[in-house]
């Protein structure tokens, strides 16, 4: 058994060494041996003696922090009433928080761009200039991380037994007191590891960064891509990476002590939810569903509506060969992507079950700078750096994890006692697999495919690093569009990512809504308890 | 006949089964009874086959079996949250045996009709499974275990998450199918109404014995 598990890990193990944790490894040597800053004086402590470099580092970290409270201060009033209120149309508000998951990065970034930035329909309206503020780049980081923590939440109050809480009120506790002594005990380490998510997310986000966040507000993700793009100080930059690497490194190894600490109670009485009774909570869900409403949908909606009005004024030139050859690129790839993807994750996923390193291996690309992943490539394997074998392998070793991770999951799930029978029942391992596994595992697979295939879609860091002219994706074509002068491109650019956005959706709608056949039970029963941290790890690949 | 020979099984480091032998002739209904604990679900899970004891034997009809794997035994497990197949409905769970037999999938399905028929169950045929009761689907657990004519069966606690009435109610009918089949019976349960009422005969296994 132990022997068959080893042998189905050899091919995801073998991508993951030769793609990942060797580059890694390349980049952190070359910081760490200042093989490139030699001859430019490049030392170790640099970042931290360098006022320019030191304010990149801690503008990260600020950021990322100011995100989190601000994520936390909006989420939990939010996630507090979508738990406990019963309304119309609760359950499609939940189903419409993934859809952040899914939406690209740079289309986020345009969407805050439509509406905050030159020309946007806010700030034209009311005549303010939000360029070269930390605004731009902090509303982008709640659009992609309010969401999640809002998940978190409600997840965590699910968990919030409606008995203690009975109990306390009986001991004379106020509504009040019983939830910051019952409630929030409860829920805090939930939210704690939600937080190291948007935390991590967001200190090595690149995309939103890089548009969003001009000369001044940029992060050290984008200073290591100028570094290495255009002012080839190779030095400065592994430095940088080094150090990226460390405190990303810390970071996660925090959320995954906290995530191991989390053990949902098999049963639970949760509270009931109520229909809001009088003027006071109708407020309060209206004022919730409003705030949802302008952080997460808002950008999306200002995108159709720039493209639209784009495709109105009769700027028919949008899709030139260019544009045509960008989207031929783009699903293409996507598909050499997905098609790879699921052939490693499916093998991770079975090889899984035998230990838990190799479980936590999956979550390795999920962690890891996508902007890291790319340099430490270009190091390693310099003379493949044009070659599209290795871009396309990069893409599905940052895509594969999804798969895995959703398999993983539902092969935790499956019923033990099914299994059994289906062999005592005359079938053989392979029947059995085929015949009751599969089936069973078809909606986690799905589900897994298509956040894959929505990473590969909306992939921008590494092809950015690894590509060459005439494989500009849509991501690529956008941020080329987004660099050149005039209205007319800003325009191509928000057309060009409205397609990429209904791509998404595509992949979104695969996942939120399955047929109605066997799979709708199964899928409830088999992805229940990881939601939370599904929702998590499903984050990862747009912040790229 | 089913014959378990000096069975020895540790879990962890605790012996859990030390040489346990047991008989059962067919036709006839042994139950096992025990508190949780004691190994009866192992042994259970050793006779099927799913798992290999550390030490001992198991015997059919004179042969020795330990080695063969659960599909090839020709038995039947069953087991108390009825284990069925949530994405087949009724029909195709009772079929899902005789289809491993390769047994063609018009056909299995037109016997697995007839079984249903004899266990008054032909109105929920096309039925998901998670919409019948408890009752409802031990009934139907019970006929896709004896629509494959097992040689032997294997009953682990089937009863113990339905309620007191129709508990009451199945043994009695479970009893009677099973007699009616005539196969070599162990009934695994803790419940020492449901061994007498239902079994030729009793074992007791002690915890760590």
């Amino acid at each position: 058994m132990r022997a068959r598990s080893l042998w189905l890990a050899a091919l995801p193990a073998a991508a993951l060494a030769v793609l990942l944790l060797a580059p890694l490894l390349r980049l952190g040597w070359a910081g760490f041996s200042g093989e490139f800053g030699a001859a430019a004086d490049v030392s170790l402590w640099q970042p931290w003696q360098d006022a320019y470099l030191r304010w990149r580092v801690l503008w990260s970290l600020a950021q990322a922090a100011i995100t989190c409270v601000l994520a936390l201060a909006l989420g939990l009033p939010l996630a507090w009433v979508l738990a406990r209120f019963e309304f119309a149309g609760r359950a499609l508000v939940l189903r419409l928080l993934m859809l952040p998951f899914v939406v690209p990065t740079l289309v986020a970034a345009l969407g805050v761009l439509a509406l905050w930035g030159p020309h946007g329909l806010i700030s034209e309206a009311l005549g303010i200039n939000l360029q070269e503020t930390p605004w731009l780049l902090l509303y982008g980081n709640l659009f992609f991380n309010l969401c999640l923590v809002v998940r978190a939440g409600v997840d965590a109050l699910g968990q919030v037994n409606a008995r203690q809480v009975a109990a306390a009120r009986s001991l004379g506790a106020t509504p009040w007191r019983a939830f910051w002594r019952i409630e929030w005990p409860t829920i805090a380490p939930w939210l704690m590891s939600s937080l190291c998510l948007v935390f991590l997310y967001c200190f090595a986000g690149f995309g939103l960064a890089l548009v969003l966040g001009g000369q001044r507000y940029a992060t050290v993700e984008v200073e290591i891509y100028s570094l290495v793009a255009y002012e080839l100080q190779l030095g400065q930059a592994s430095v940088l990476a080094l150090w990226m690497l460390l405190l990303t490194g810390a970071v996660a190894l925090g959320y995954a002590a906290l995530e191991q600490s989390l053990a949902a109670p098999l049963r639970n009485s949760p509270l009931a939810r109520v229909r809001p009774g009088n003027a006071r909570q109708w407020l309060a869900l209206l004022a919730a569903m409003g705030v949802l409403f302008a952080v997460c949908a808002l950008p999306i909606v200002a995108i159709v509506m720039k493209a639209v009005g784009a495709m109105m004024t009769g700027a028919g030139g949008i899709f030139d060969a260019e544009a045509l050859a960008a989207l031929w690129n783009t699903l293409r790839f996507s598909a050499v992507a997905l098609t790879v993807a699921t052939m490693l994750g499916v093998l991770h996923a079975l090889a899984t079950q035998a230990s838990v390193v190799w479980r936590a291996l999956a979550f390795l690309p999920f962690v890891v700078s996508p902007v890291t992943v790319a340099f430490g490539l270009l190091l390693l394997y310099p003379s493949w750096s044009a070659s599209l074998a290795l871009l396309l392998a990069a893409y599905a070793v940052l895509a594969y994890p999804f798969v895995a991770k959703a398999l993983a999951a539902g092969l935790d799930a499956l019923p033990v006692h099914v299994l059994r029978a289906a062999r005592t029942l005359g079938a053989s391992p392979w029947r059995c697999f085929w015949r009751v596994t599969l089936p069973l595992l078809a909606p986690a697979l799905r589900r897994g495919m298509a956040f894959a295939a929505a990473t590969a879609l909306g992939e921008f860091a590494v092809t950015l690093f690894l590509s060459r002219p005439e494989w500009a994706t849509l991501t690529t074509l956008i941020y080329q569009r987004l660099g050149r002068p005039g209205v007319g491109n800003l325009d191509a650019a928000m057309v060009l990512a409205c397609v990429l956005m209904v791509l998404a959706l595509l992949a979104f709608l695969l996942i939120e809504w399955p047929g109605r056949e066997a799979g709708e039970h199964a899928d409830a029963r088999v992805s229940r308890p990881q939601s939370s941290m599904n929702s998590g790890m499903t984050r990862r690949g747009h912040h790229a | 006949m089913l014959e378990l020979r000096h069975i020895h099984q540790r879990y962890g480091s605790r012996p859990l089964l030390q040489d346990v032998n047991l008989l059962v002739s067919a036709g006839e209904i042994v139950a096992l009874l025990g508190p949780s604990g004691s190994g009866k679900s192992t042994l259970l899970s050793i006779a099927a086959g799913l798992q290999r004891p550390d030490a001992g034997s198991v015997w059919l009809d004179g042969a020795d079996i330990t080695t063969l794997p659960p599909e090839r035994r020709g038995f039947a497990l069953m087991f108390q949250d009825f284990a069925l197949f949530p994405h087949l409905n009724v029909q195709d769970n009772v079929a899902f045996g005789l289809v491993e037999q390769r047994v063609a999938k018009k056909q299995a399905r037109l016997q697995a009709l007839q079984m249903l028929a004899v266990f008054g169950l032909s109105a929920l045929a096309t039925r998901r499974v998670w919409n019948l009761s408890g009752g409802e689907q031990q009934r139907v657990a019970l006929a896709r275990a004896l629509i494959t004519r097992p040689r032997v069966l294997l009953l682990d606690e089937p009863f113990s998450a339905l309620d007191a009435d129709l508990r009451v109610a199945l043994r009695a009918e479970f009893s009677n199918r099973i007699r009616a089949a005539g196969m070599a019976t162990l009934l695994v349960t803790h419940d020492q109404t449901e061994a007498t009422s239902m079994a030729d005969r009793c074992v007791r296994l002690m915890p760590g014995c």
